[in-house]
This record gives structure tokens, C-alpha cells and sequence, in this order.
């Protein structure tokens, strides 16, 4: 590992890059030959205007707002860039349909894919038709229609969103996915779920105590998390999201803390203190047999899985201070990860399987965000600032983290792309957010 | 392997919460705590439950398929004067609206639980950063809490071990309990019967402070001891 480090000081003084800054200054020189998917210099984005939807007879600017809803989810895809139509003289909203002439203008524009729509009532149902026209097409389109009831307004044009993005890259997107978080309330942390986007949080425990860092199960039905049951026992509990229903899966003596399920959900990491310093174990989730993965004095923690299920990245301090390590799923091989800085902890497997995203304390003592390789090779700082950011969880599409940041004084949820562009805040209102976690898609 | 061995007695013991049920304030989980168990004293002796722990075999493991996104289907292509083909928008992941629960007599239990510390006079401890060494003041004040204790035999004592806001939440939640567990060490070694000890970490999950600077941080680092009523 040593001679990877000299190597990179050797690259480092070869590109001349300027004054050496300590370690932090070889990282950030690094990033020069690091590209993360969506800033790969090649990578095209696929230019698309939303013409509107036109919403005769509906209240509220209807199709207006779904149309702010679409073009959002298409810019945080990073597969499109969103036309200004109005600045290449092309009509928004109040759309009547397919125009050839309208596509060709656009075209002319350089923006090939345009997508309109109608939203109207009938009965009790709101009803969306959603229509496409590609480039490449002379003229028609393609379409779904898409009803549900007025609470589902939001998830129609998410779901025309994914259908876009699954047309042009195969992958569902990730607009229908959703952010179990934890919000503080009069003392308490009760955990949330909310839109990928941070409409909608809906509370999911209310027991008025400390419930926290919650992790999903892969078919997105539980969330697995710790909780307080009193002031002096936790367990680890799963609750069913649609009944509310609620069991303790782990209550060992001492702190049961820091639960994941295996990408197949058949086992669930944690880490326990039963044995005097925290030790990472896994419970299957059939048979319900717990095995002992880690057996050191010093304390580990946080197991992140790697997309495959083979291998299991986690916190530990047996070198001093907390470092990430990876280790096989049956917690042979242990390896440690990263050697730059004093503290990198709360390790995240990109479910691409190419980053492992972890909290990295920087040489002026700031808590950000670093992703580095699960071959120790790259590694990139990828946010900056002030506060402390914590708690990094990868969108199923590998292409976004969420976070927790104290950058604006009371702590939020922050989403950032995977590269550290585009910040956006999620949470809104309230003193105290934490612990995001993205769901499967 | 020795775990396997303790799981019957020791381990994994689940019980069936039904969060929904009005009034359930004592929420029924205990783990049995093994014999054998070197952590035994740390076990907060059981609150009484209010149903019977459901086998760890109840449990519903997860699935891969089944439950996850509505599958798409993709774009079709629509005749002129023709609507698209349809689907039908259901919420994809229904959250059941969470039923509060009675607060009130845990409330009261540790406000009760906090007096009777600060009236007994009990001295709370503090760390350096990063630390959960047991300064030179700390010990004066726990030499004066171990006096206390041994004037009164009968009082259980929790120690809590809390962190300043830096850093990741579960390395604080590791942290607080290696500060808890060091300050039961030295109160055994004062002479205080470990089984009256408890510890319990509280990471930054619950400070004293929440301004961000030094002298709150500070205040966070804490050993922070309490009588516990039951």
C-alpha cells in the first residue's frame, strides 16, 4: 500500500501540478484523471424541451406544476439537458399537440426529443397523457396515459420521467424512489420517508424517543434501524412501511447499531458490543443464525455491502483512528482502505460497485465527503466547505449521494451528484435532519 | 463457534410490536441476557411487558421480487386521434400513518430520574476530543461519586456516554460507550459493585448544547451519570 502512495506522490510531482499542500493536495490532484459517469468529458447529454401540459378546466396551475416536476426530474437524471424553449422562440404550456412544424423548429435547435402532454378529470381520477417525439421521427409520437388519484399527481410525472430515461439508457431512473430520513422532534428522532426529490416526508415511528440511521430492505417494504427502547437498552427493529407493523431483529447486550441488509436480503450486517467493543456480525434472514464476522479489540462498525454481496466495507479503529476497511462476506481477508487523513468513517458501496463513498475528515479538520476506489487507487474529495456532512447513501442509479450537512447551522438533507456538483437541499423546515437513506429503485 | 453456542439463551430475541395499538406506551422487547454473558451487569433489568416476545422465526425476512417499483413498460406509439395506452398510478411505497405513543410516564421517569441525581449531587465527568481517557478531574469527581454510591448501596446507577456534534454519528455512538465503559471501570475500581453500573451510549444523539463551537462541545463530552429509578 505504501508503494501505491509513493506512486501517486511520483505522478503527482511528474504532472507538476503546482505546490505540494500535504495530503489533501494529492488527492485533489488526483481528481484530474478521475471522472465519475455523468461528467465523463465524452458523455453527450441528450438535449429535451417539456412543451407543457395543458390542463383545461383544472385549478391551480395543474399542468404547469407538473411540468416544473418533469423538468426537475430530467435535469437530476444527468442522461438529459433541459431546453430553455422559451429562448429558442418556442411556446411553452398551453400545448395542443403534435406540430411538425413545432418539432422542426426545435430540431433546427439542436433539442431532438420533445415531450408534451394533456392532465384532465375523469370521475374520480386525474388522468395524464404523456407524449414523445423523437428526432428521429418525422412526425407522431409515442405516449402512455397515465390515472390515479389526485395524491398520485406528483409520482405520474416521475414515472413519465423513469419511462424517459429507461427509453434512452435502459435503466428505470430513479424519480419514483424515496428517502427514509431521521428528523428531530421535541427531543425525540422519529424516522421519514420522503420523495426522492423531498416532497411528501411521511413519519414512520412515533415513539417519542431515539430511533436512528435507518437502512432499507431491498424490496423497499422495511426499514431496519436502531432504536431506544428505553434509556438504557437498544435493539436493532424492522417496521413495515405499509402496516406500521413492528419486530426487534437483534438485542444483544450492549449497542446493536448500524444494520444492512445484503443486496438479496438474505442476511442483515450489523455491529454489536456484546463482547465488550462493538464486532460486526451478520443475522440470516431465513434461518435466523448469526455469524461473527470481525474479532478485534478495537471497535468496527458500519458494514457497507458491495453490489455482489461478496464483500462488506466497514468502519474500524484498530489502526487508532477510525479508517474504512474491506473484508469477504464471510469476514476473511481483511484489508484496510484508505490511509489518507486521520478519520474516514461511514462507508457507502456505490451499488455500481466502482466508489465506495465515506465521510473523510480533511487536513483543516472539516467532516466531508470523499469516494475512493475499492481498489484504494482513486480517491477524490468531492464536497467542501463548512459544516459536517455525514451519513452519504448512493441513488440506486449510482449517479447521486444523499447526505446530512450542518453547512447552513441546523443540520439537513442534502442530494449532490456523485462528482460534487448540483447540491440541492431536500429537507425544509424543522431544526434537526439526519441519516438519509435512498431506497432501492 | 461460541456465539453460534450462546444464540439459544443469549442473542436475538425478537418480539412483535404493533405500534398501532393505542396506549402502548411500554413497548415489550427484552432480550434474555446469558448466564455466561461477561456483559451481564450492563443489561438493564426487564420492564415488565405488556405481550408475550414473538420467536425471531415470526419475523418476515425480505424479498427480492414482488414489492419493489412498478415495472415499467414503455413508450408506445399513439395512432392520430387515438389515446395512449393506459396505466394505472397507485402509490408505489404506502407509509401507514405512524400512531403516536403515550410519552408521558418516560417523561416523567427520567425528569424523576434526573432530580434524583442532581439532589444525591452526583458529579458528571468530561473527555478531550476524540478521547475516552479518564482525566486527573474526572477522577476527583468520581472518587466523590463512588463515596456517595457506597454510602448508598441500594441506588442503581446508569452512565451515560455522550459526544460532541463532530464526526459520523455511529463512530459517536462507538465512542460514547468506550467513555461510558470508562468511567464504570473506574468506579468498580473505586470499590462500586459493577452490577449496580450500567452503561448506555448516547453518541450526539441527545446533547446538552447544540451551538457549534468549543465551549458547547465541550459540555458534550460527558459522563453523564443518573439514579435509576428502576
Amino acid at each position: 500500500m505504501s508503494a501505491m502512495r509513493v506512486e501517486g506522490i511520483i505522478l503527482y510531482a511528474a504532472l507538476g501540478a503546482g505546490l505540494v499542500t500535504g495530503l489533501v493536495g494529492i488527492v485533489e490532484s488526483g481528481a484530474k484523471d478521475v471522472f465519475l459517469e455523468a461528467t465523463r468529458p465524452d458523455f453527450q447529454k441528450i438535449p429535451i424541451g417539456v412543451l407543457g401540459f395543458r390542463d383545461t378546466g383544472l385549478p391551480d396551475r395543474l399542468g404547469e406544476r407538473m411540468s416544473e416536476v418533469l423538468r426537475a426530474d430530467l435535469r437530476r437524471s444527468q442522461i438529459f439537458s433541459v431546453a430553455d424553449l422559451p429562448t429558442l422562440g418556442i411556446k411553452v404550456n398551453d400545448v395542443n399537440g403534435a406540430e411538425p412544424a413545432l418539432f422542426k423548429q426545435a430540431a433546427d435547435s439542436g433539442v431532438g426529443v420533445l415531450v408534451w402532454g394533456h392532465l384532465f378529470t375523469r370521475e374520480a381520477d386525474l388522468v395524464l397523457d404523456g407524449y414523445v417525439h423523437d428526432g428521429g421521427r418525422e412526425e407522431g409520437a409515442v405516449g402512455k396515459r397515465y390515472v390515479g388519484a389526485t395524491p398520485v399527481l406528483r409520482l405520474m410525472a416521475h414515472r413519465l420521467a423513469d419511462e424517459l430515461v429507461y427509453r434512452y439508457t435502459g435503466e428505470p431512473g430513479i424519480a419514483r424512489t424515496k428517502i427514509a430520513f431521521v428528523s428531530e422532534q421535541r427531543g425525540s428522532r422519529e424516522l421519514y420517508v420522503m420523495d426522492y426529490d423531498g416532497d411528501a416526508p411521511k413519519q414512520v415511528t412515533a415513539d417519542g424517543f431515539l430511533n436512528l440511521m435507518p437502512k432499507w430492505s431491498p424490496d423497499r417494504r422495511y426499514l431496519v434501524f436502531t432504536a431506544y427502547r428505553t434509556r438504557s437498552k437498544q435493539d436493532i427493529d424492522m417496521i413495515e412501511l405499509a402496516s406500521g407493523k413492528r419486530w426487534t431483529l437483534v438485542s444483544l447486550p450492549g449497542l446493536n447499531i448500524t444494520p444492512a441488509f445484503s443486496p438479496d436480503g438474505s442476511l442483515l450486517a450489523f455491529a454489536t458490543s456484546q463482547d465488550g467493543n462493538s464486532e460486526i456480525y451478520t443475522l440470516d434472514t431465513r434461518t435466523k443464525s448469526v455469524q461473527r464476522l470481525t474479532s478485534h479489540a478495537a471497535g468496527d462498525l458500519s458494514p457497507s455491502w458491495s453490489p455482489t454481496g461478496r464483500e462488506l466495507a466497514f468502519t474500524s479503529d484498530r489502526g487508532g483512528g477510525p479508517q474504512i476497511y474491506v473484508m469477504s462476506a464471510d469476514g476473511s481477508n481483511v484489508r484496510r482502505l484508505t490511509f489518507e487523513g486521520d478519520y474516514n468513517a461511514a462507508p457507502a458501496w456505490s451499488p455500481r460497485g466502482n466508489w465506495i463513498a465515506h465521510v473523510c475528515r480533511t487536513a483543516e479538520r472539516q467532516y466531508k465527503l470523499c469516494v475512493i476506489t475499492p481498489d484504494g487507487q482513486k480517491r477524490v474529495q468531492i464536497t467542501s466547505g463548512p459544516g459536517i456532512d455525514d451519513s452519504p447513501s448512493w441513488s440506486p442509479d449510482g449517479r447521486h449521494l444523499v447526505f446530512s450537512s450542518t453547512g447552513e447551522g441546523a443540520s439537513h438533507i442534502y442530494m449532490i451528484n456523485s462528482d460534487g456538483t448540483e447540491r440541492e437541499r431536500l429537507s425544509s423546515g424543522g431544526t434537526h435532519h439526519t441519516s438519509p437513506s435512498w431506497s432501492p429503485a | 463457534m461460541q456465539f453460534e453456542h450462546r444464540l439459544g439463551y443469549v442473542a436475538v430475541v425478537a418480539g412483535l410490536i404493533l405500534l398501532l395499538a393505542p396506549g402502548c406506551s411500554k413497548k415489550a422487547i427484552q432480550g434474555e441476557t446469558g448466564a455466561q454473558s461477561s456483559e451481564q451487569s450492563v443489561v438493564t433489568p426487564s420492564t415488565p411487558a405488556t405481550q408475550e416476545p414473538a420467536p425471531l422465526a415470526q419475523v418476515p425476512a425480505p424479498s427480492l421480487s414482488g414489492s419493489g417499483a412498478e415495472p415499467l413498460t414503455g413508450f408506445e406509439p399513439v395512432k392520430p386521434g387515438a389515446a395512449p395506452t393506459e396505466e394505472r398510478v397507485g402509490s408505489e411505497i404506502q407509509v401507514a400513518k405512524a400512531a403516536p405513543t403515550d410519552t408521558g410516564p418516560r417523561v416523567e421517569e427520567m425528569q424523576k430520574e434526573q432530580l434524583a441525581a442532581a439532589s444525591a449531587g452526583l458529579k458528571d465527568v468530561f473527555f478531550e476530543f476524540d478521547s475516552f481517557k479518564i482525566s486527573e478531574e474526572a477522577k476527583e469527581a468520581l472518587a466523590r461519586d463512588a463515596e456517595w454510591l457506597k454510602v448508598n448501596p441500594s441506588k442503581p446507577l446508569a452512565i451515560e456516554g455522550h459526544c460532541d456534534e463532530r464526526g459520523t454519528q455511529a463512530y459517536n455512538l462507538v465512542l460514547g460507550e468506550k467513555r461510558a465503559k470508562a468511567v464504570r471501570s473506574y468506579l468498580v475500581e473505586l470499590g462500586v459493585k459493577a452490577s449496580r453500573l450500567t452503561v448506555v451510549s448516547y453518541g450526539k444523539e441527545r446533547p446538552f448544547c447544540k451551538e457549534h463551537d468549543e465551549s458547547c462541545y465541550q459540555q458534550n463530552r460527558r459522563g453523564h451519570l443518573i439514579l435509576r429509578t428502576q
